[in-house]
């Protein structure tokens, strides 16, 4: 697990707006990465800025032992990674992380994605490819320049439903909409699989809710180490065998979490306490 | 060469240590590294009673540092000895337990459980975390509360005992002092800087607590400062603390008067720190000539430098 690992960068490409797609080279992370899975990492081995950066991991490519990150440049350190050029180094932790799980047969797996959180469900919908699983992305955004991923969704069995809330691209709307949507209509068994903001994640959770369905949301607290000693990164989690919530770190526990054990902001009380209160059917 | 020192009675294969609050309770490293080349471990600080911790956002970044209000969540002591220490009581290293209380009565509790667990080989007493509202830095900023709360651990236990002071005093000398007479038998120099971040979209703190701790290679130099300020105000052994992130920033405090050190956020960053800082301290005293650490220890040349702080004219 977490050695620190030299990983060169072997391709990078830009996308619209402030986004790479940038893939190293490491048989190991190629090989064992999981959908949902992360690495923590920092360009180069100069000490600052100091702390790794999280990026859930986008592709995989064990032959080639490659993975991929989808970067976006917000800060010193995903800068530093942006300005990497082919046979620089960085270091790297990983894969790091629970991953999100299979769905069970005959169930649909629908992926649920908000701008730059849909990374970790390129390398979700070729595990369903491989695995012949059914699964469905709702991909959605502010306008359409939020979705720079769009042109490389293709190529797996998992067909794409774009929306944006300006109507630039694909639905009319916010993402939960089609998503929606897809659920009146008559769909068979499904799961909900979530990366995005927390407010997209908090109205997927809540979707799952009302509809009876289980729904696992990937949470991008701030992260410090990666391997759960700063302590950092804890979310307010409260599983169902537990009389109260209490703080878990995101990167070992998570970042993939039940949603209904997910105490969100402004909830005063999970659903598992109200589960057990009898306040649900 | 070696590479071995005794403080306190305690024999650490090396001069490194993981600093508490930046390695878990050592169990969360056992795939990464063997633990048996560490110098020592401290814990994370530990009350009686399991803690929450502080809401988030707890940490944030800032240049060559990091700035945490974590709020000491913990296991307790109880499920610490419990659950913990026989896993990680195996591995031959000095096993160290970061010790907190609201009240003396707490610490001297706390202290007294160690003191009956075998494998625990040292107590490390936290009296200056900023990131909570009672105890911490309450009793580390006062050289009364910091003598009261030494004292009354050192009545309840035979274990080396090992304040760990803020930086966050007018004059550490006067506190190293304070917990020197009341009895401990090393100290530990420093813990983070209180600091403030702001966020000016919205105009609020970037933590949730509000202030936090600053560590990292920012206050490297604070630090070293602080330690060599504090190990020439006392005759018991100083281990220091504050951004090292590599053999050069250790031998910095080893030569300022630290006979050890304790790496604390650059376990973050790397979790191979301590093998490569180890290996680059070997080379170091080889190229020096040297085949004994403790040749390093307190070799500072300080042109014009007037007597120990405190004692003669300070600085």
């Amino acid at each position: 697990m977490p050695a620190n690992r030299i990983v060169p960068l072997v391709a990078r490409e830009g996308l619209r707006g402030p986004y790479w797609l940038l893939t190293f080279r490491h048989p190991e992370i190629a090989r064992d990465a999981r959908a949902g899975q992360f690495v923590m990492i920092k360009a180069g081995t100069s000490a600052e800025p100091p702390l790794r950066r999280p990026f859930s991991i986008m592709a995989t490519d064990p032959g080639a032992e490659t993975f991929t990150l989808f970067v976006k440049e917000v800060g010193p350190g995903s800068r530093a990674l942006g300005r990497l050029a082919p046979g620089e180094v960085a270091q790297c932790l990983g894969p790091l992380g629970r991953p999100f799980s299979t769905p069970p047969a005959g169930t649909e797996a629908l992926l649920v994605a908000g701008g730059y959180g849909v990374a970790p469900f390129r390398l979700f919908a070729e595990e369903l490819k491989r695995s012949g699983g059914r699964g469905r992305l709702f991909y959605g955004g502010r306008t359409s320049d939020d979705l720079p991923l769009l042109e490389h969704l293709g190529g797996t069995s998992t067909p794409l439903v774009p929306a944006t809330e300006d109507g630039s691209v694909g639905h009319h709307g916010q993402v939960t909409a089609p998503l929606e949507e897809w659920l009146d209509s008559g769909a068979g068994p499904a799961r909900l699989y979530a990366c995005g903001p927390e407010a997209m994640l908090h109205a997927v959770a809540r979707v799952a809710e009302a509809r009876g369905l289980a729904a696992e949301v990937s949470l991008d607290p701030w992260m410090g180490c990666g391997i759960g000693t700063c302590l950092g990164c804890v979310v307010k989690v409260q599983n169902t065998d537990e009389t109260r919530a209490s703080y878990r770190c995101a990167c070992t526990e998570g970042p993939v979490f039940d949603a209904a054990r997910v105490r969100w902001p402004g909830e005063e009380v999970s659903r598992a306490r109200r589960e057990r209160a009898g306040f649900m059917a | 060469m070696n590479l071995a020192v005794e403080i306190a009675g305690l024999r650490f294969k090396n001069p490194l240590i993981a600093a508490s609050g930046t390695f878990g309770y050592g169990v969360e490293y056992e795939d990464v590294l063997d633990l048996s080349r560490l110098g020592g471990i401290v814990s994370k600080g530990l009350y009686m009673e399991p803690r929450d911790g502080n809401p988030t956002p707890r940490i944030t970044e800032t240049p060559s540092g990091l700035l945490n209000a974590i709020g000491l969540q913990g296991i307790g002591i109880r499920a610490f000895v419990r659950d913990v220490l026989p896993r990680i009581a195996r591995y031959d290293t000095v096993h160290l337990v970061n010790i907190c209380g609201d009240t003396v009565e707490e610490y001297a509790e706390v202290a007294r459980v160690c003191d009956g667990a075998e494998g625990i080989a040292g107590i490390e007493v936290n009296i200056s975390c900023p990131n909570v509202k009672k105890g911490g830095l309450a009793f580390g900023g006062d050289p009364r509360m910091t003598h009261e709360v030494v004292a009354a651990v050192r009545k309840v236990t035979r274990r080396p005992v090992i304040p760990k002071l803020s930086p966050n005093v007018a004059d550490i000398a006067v506190l190293a002092r304070a917990a020197e007479e009341a009895g401990a038998d090393a100290l530990s120099c420093i813990n983070t800087l209180l600091g403030l971040a702001v966020d000016v979209e919205t105009r609020r703190p970037k933590l949730a607590f509000g202030t936090g701790g600053l560590s990292g290679p920012a206050i490297r130099p604070v630090a070293v400062r602080m330690a060599w300020q504090a190990a020439r105000a006392v005759k018991i052994p100083v281990i220091g603390i504050g951004g090292i992130s590599s053999a050069s920033d250790a031998l910095e405090f080893l030569i300022a008067g630290c006979p050890a050190v304790q790496i604390g956020t650059a376990n973050f960053v790397d979790p191979g720190v301590h093998e490569r800082i180890l290996a680059d301290l070997a080379t170091w005293l080889e190229q020096h000539g040297l085949d004994d650490i403790g040749a390093v220890v307190g070799t500072l040349e300080y042109p014009g430098l007037p007597g120990p702080c405190g004692t003669e004219v300070c600085p």
